[in-house]
C-alpha cells in the first residue's frame, strides 16, 4: 500500500464465477432473513448423498440474482470433509488451523472464560459438526422456500443428522442489537462484479477472497489438493457470538449525564454513529443522511487523524480495519487483513430504553470467507481486536468485542483531557463456532463422487 | 506456488509486547567489502543516521547488522512489538524496507532477489534463529516510549516556568511534584 504499486501488478485472471458458491463472495442482503444448519454425516454414503442433493440448491455467484436475493452456501468441517472420505493427504493439504478447529485455536482467538470451549452451546466446537448450511434471502417466503429443499435434502436420508439449527433476522431497527447499523463495510474483490463499499479502496485480488488465484502479495494462496477440491473454494468462519446488550447500556447510562453523552460514548466505542454514520465525517453529533448513504458512509480514512481526537484509535471499527491509518508504519499493509464479513442477528432486540438483562439469548452470528484464515480472521481477531500492541496500548482491546479478561480501559481521546473509559466488562460472549470449506460447486461434485468414480480414495474410519 | 513446503516462521521469545528477532546469513565469497559499503550506504540513509529515529519500519526498538568470522557471516538483531509470525507476510510485502534490504542481502547467500517473494519467505526462514535468552529493561512499545518521551520534554517545560513551584502544589499535582525534584 505505501508502496503505491502492488509488488507485483498482473492483472488477475477472471473470477470462475459459475464455478464459486455466492456465499463464499458476497456479503448479505439487506434487509435479510436466515438459517443456519449443522448436520452431522453418521454414514459416508449418505454423505455423499447428501452433498449430491445439496448442489441442486447451491447457487454459483454468477447466477443471475433473483430479486429476493436468497443464496445457499455449504461448508464443511475438517471432520465433514473427513466423514466424506477425502483422502488423508488431502485432508493435511489445508491451512493448518482449518485442520485443528475453532475449539483449538481458543486460546489464540481469546476465547476465554466464558468463552472458553467448555462453556460452548452444543454441538459447536465438537467434531459432530461436520457440514454447515447457510441460507439468506431478503423474503421470507423465499428463505422458507429454499430452506425446505435444504431440509429435504437431508431429512430423507437415515445417515445425516440435523443437530443445531440457528434462525437469524434483521431486527425491526435494521440495526444489531447493540443498536448500530452494520454491514457496511465489504471490500471489493477484482472480477466479482461489485464495487468496494469504500471508493477509495482498490479491489482486493481474487486470491484473497478464492483460492486459485494470485492474491495481494502477488502469489496463489496455498490451496487443498487435488486442485479440483481446492479450486474457487474459500475458508468460512463462523461465530456464534451473545451480546450483553442490557450490560452494555447500563455500562453506558452509568457514564453519561445525558442522552446524548451515552450516544456519543457509544459511538466513540463503535467508531460510528447508530445510524452508520462514520465519526470520521460526522465527529459531533449523529447524522441520519450521511449514515444511510452508501456513497459516503464509507468515503473517508483516518490518516487525518492519527491521535483518534475523531476516531479513537481504539474504536471497534478503526481497529476491525484501519483503512489507511498504519500506511506510514511501514510494518503492516492493510489490505492482507481484510475479509468478506457477513454478521446476521440473532434473537430479539432488548427493548428500547430497558438496561435490565431479560435473560434472553441475543447477538450475532458472524460469518468470515476468505483465502487466509491465519492472516485474515486471525490477524484481526489477535492483534487488532483482543490486542493493543499495534496502537500503543498493549493493555487495551477492542471496547465492544474484545475478550476484556481483568477489567480493561478505554481511551477516548478529546480537548483539553483525554477521557478514559475503566472496568470494561465483556459485553460479547462466545457460545461457539468452526472453521470450515466452502467448495466450488465442481469440487461439491467431486465430493459427491467419491469412492464411486474409482476406488483409489483409501477409506478412512470417520 | 504453495508455501506449505516453507516451515512456520518460529516466532522470537517475547518480552512483554516486545520480541526478538535474529537472523544469520554467509556472505558471498568475495563480496564482504562490497556488503560493507551497502551498510555504510544504509546507515548514511536519513532515518538511520545516528540521531534520526526515523526507521522505515515504525515498530522496530532498534537494528543492528554485524559482520563476524572475518567479514563470512552477516547478523541481521532487532526487536520488534508484536508477535513476528502476525506479521511475517506484511514484512514481505512492506516496499520500502524492501528495497533498503535488497541491496544488502544480494550480498549474502541464497538471495534470489525481488520480487519473488515465496523465496524471499524461505530466504528470511532459513536464516532466522530463536534467542536462547532475552532480556528487556524498559517495558512499552514504541509508539509509548516515544509518547512518553513527550510527555517528559512538556514536562521540562513546564518545570522551566517561572510559577511550576506554585503551580504544582495543588494536590491533584503531587504524582507530577514528586518527579519535579530532579
Amino acid at each position: 500500500m505505501e508502496a503505491g504499486e502492488p509488488v507485483h501488478a498482473t492483472t488477475s485472471p477472471a473470477l470462475d464465477l459459475d464455478d464459486i458458491q455466492a456465499g463464499a463472495l458476497y456479503g448479505r442482503p439487506s434487509p435479510y432473513v436466515g438459517t443456519y444448519l449443522l448436520l452431522c454425516i453418521r454414514d459416508r454414503d449418505d454423505g455423499r448423498d447428501l452433498v449430491r442433493r445439496l448442489l441442486r440448491v447451491v447457487k454459483p455467484a454468477g447466477f443471475p440474482g433473483s430479486p429476493d436475493d436468497t443464496s445457499v452456501t455449504v461448508a464443511f468441517t475438517y471432520s465433514g470433509l473427513k466423514a466424506l472420505g477425502v483422502p488423508q493427504g488431502s485432508l493435511d493439504s489445508f491451512a493448518p488451523e482449518f485442520q485443528q478447529g475453532m475449539a483449538s485455536r481458543a486460546a489464540t482467538l481469546g476465547d476465554v472464560g466464558e468463552s472458553a470451549p467448555e462453556h460452548w452451546e452444543w454441538p459447536l466446537g465438537t467434531s459432530d459438526v461436520h457440514v454447515a448450511i447457510s441460507v439468506l434471502s431478503s423474503d421470507r417466503a423465499q428463505l422458507e422456500a429454499v430452506a425446505e429443499k435444504a431440509r429435504e435434502a437431508h431429512a430423507e436420508l437415515a445417515g445425516i443428522d440435523l443437530i443445531w439449527r440457528q434462525d437469524c433476522y434483521q431486527l425491526a431497527s435494521g440495526r444489531t442489537s447493540f443498536g448500530f447499523k452494520d454491514g457496511i463495510g465489504q471490500p471489493g474483490v477484482e472480477g466479482s462484479g461489485r464495487p468496494a463499499a469504500n471508493p477509495r479502496e482498490r479491489p482486493l485480488k481474487a486470491g484473497e477472497i478464492i483460492l486459485g488465484y494470485p492474491d495481494e502479495t502477488g502469489e496463489l494462496p496455498p490451496m487443498p489438493s487435488p486442485e479440483i477440491l481446492g479450486r474457487n473454494g474459500t475458508y468460512v468462519v463462523f461465530r456464534k457470538l451473545h451480546t450483553r446488550v442490557a450490560a452494555y447500556r447500563s455500562y453506558l447510562r452509568a457514564r453519561s449525564r445525558s442522552r446524548q453523552e451515552e450516544a456519543l460514548l457509544g459511538a466513540k466505542m463503535v467508531g460510528r454513529w447508530q445510524s452508520g454514520a462514520p465519526l470520521s465525517i460526522a465527529p459531533d453529533q449523529d447524522d441520519t443522511e450521511l449514515g444511510g448513504d452508501p456513497r459516503r458512509n464509507n468515503d473517508f480514512g483516518f490518516a487525518d487523524d492519527p491521535r483518534g481526537f475523531k476516531c479513537p484509535v481504539g474504536a471497534h471499527a478503526r481497529r476491525a480495519n484501519p483503512r489507511d491509518a498504519l500506511d506510514g508504519e511501514g510494518s503492516v499493509d492493510v489490505r492482507l487483513h481484510r475479509m468478506i464479513r457477513r454478521g446476521t442477528n440473532y434473537g430479539p432486540m432488548l427493548p428500547e430504553g430497558v438496561i435490565e438483562d431479560d435473560g434472553i439469548d441475543r447477538g450475532i452470528i458472524f460469518v468470515f470467507a476468505g483465502a487466509h484464515p491465519k492472516r485474515q480472521f486471525e490477524f484481526v481477531k489477535t492483534q487488532w481486536l483482543n490486542d493493543g500492541i499495534f496502537i500503543g496500548a498493549p493493555l487495551e482491546s477492542d471496547p465492544l468485542v474484545g475478550p476484556h479478561p481483568e477489567s480493561s480501559t478505554f481511551t477516548i481521546p478529546q480537548r483539553p483531557i483525554r477521557r478514559r473509559l475503566q472496568d470494561l466488562p465483556p459485553f460479547v460472549v462466545t457460545r461457539g463456532g468452526e472453521y470450515c470449506f466452502a467448495p466450488s460447486l465442481r469440487a461439491l461434485q467431486w465430493l459427491a463422487g467419491l469412492g464411486v468414480r474409482d476406488e483409489t480414495p483409501p477409506r478412512e474410519d470417520a | 506456488m504453495a508455501r506449505s513446503d516453507v516451515g512456520e516462521p518460529q516466532p522470537g521469545l517475547r518480552v512483554g509486547p516486545t520480541s526478538e528477532f535474529s537472523l544469520f546469513f554467509r556472505v558471498k565469497p568475495g563480496s564482504e567489502q562490497s556488503l560493507r559499503t551497502a551498510l555504510t550506504d544504509l546507515q548514511n540513509t536519513p532515518g538511520y543516521r545516528p540521531g534520526d529515529y526515523g526507521m522505515a519500519i515504525q515498530t522496530i526498538h532498534e537494528a543492528r547488522f554485524v559482520m563476524f568470522d572475518d567479514d563470512t557471516r552477516l547478523a541481521f538483531v532487532t526487536s520488534f512489538d508484536g508477535p513476528w509470525d502476525a506479521y511475517m507476510e506484511d514484512f514481505f510485502t512492506s516496499g520500502p524496507t524492501l528495497a533498503l534490504f535488497d541491496v544488502i542481502f544480494r550480498h549474502v547467500e541464497g538471495y534470489g532477489g525481488l520480487p519473488d517473494l515465496s523465496a524471499l519467505r524461505a530466504f528470511v526462514l532459513d536464516a532466522e534463529h530463536v534467542a536462547a535468552a532475552y532480556a528487556r529493561n524498559y517495558p512499552g512499545t514504541v509508539k509509548e516510549i516515544r509518547k512518553a518521551l513527550r510527555v517528559s520534554r512538556a514536562f521540562q517545560e513546564v518545570l522551566d516556568h517561572p510559577q511550576a513551584a506554585e503551580l504544582l502544589q495543588h494536590p491533584a499535582m503531587r504524582p507530577l511534584w514528586d518527579e519535579a525534584g530532579d
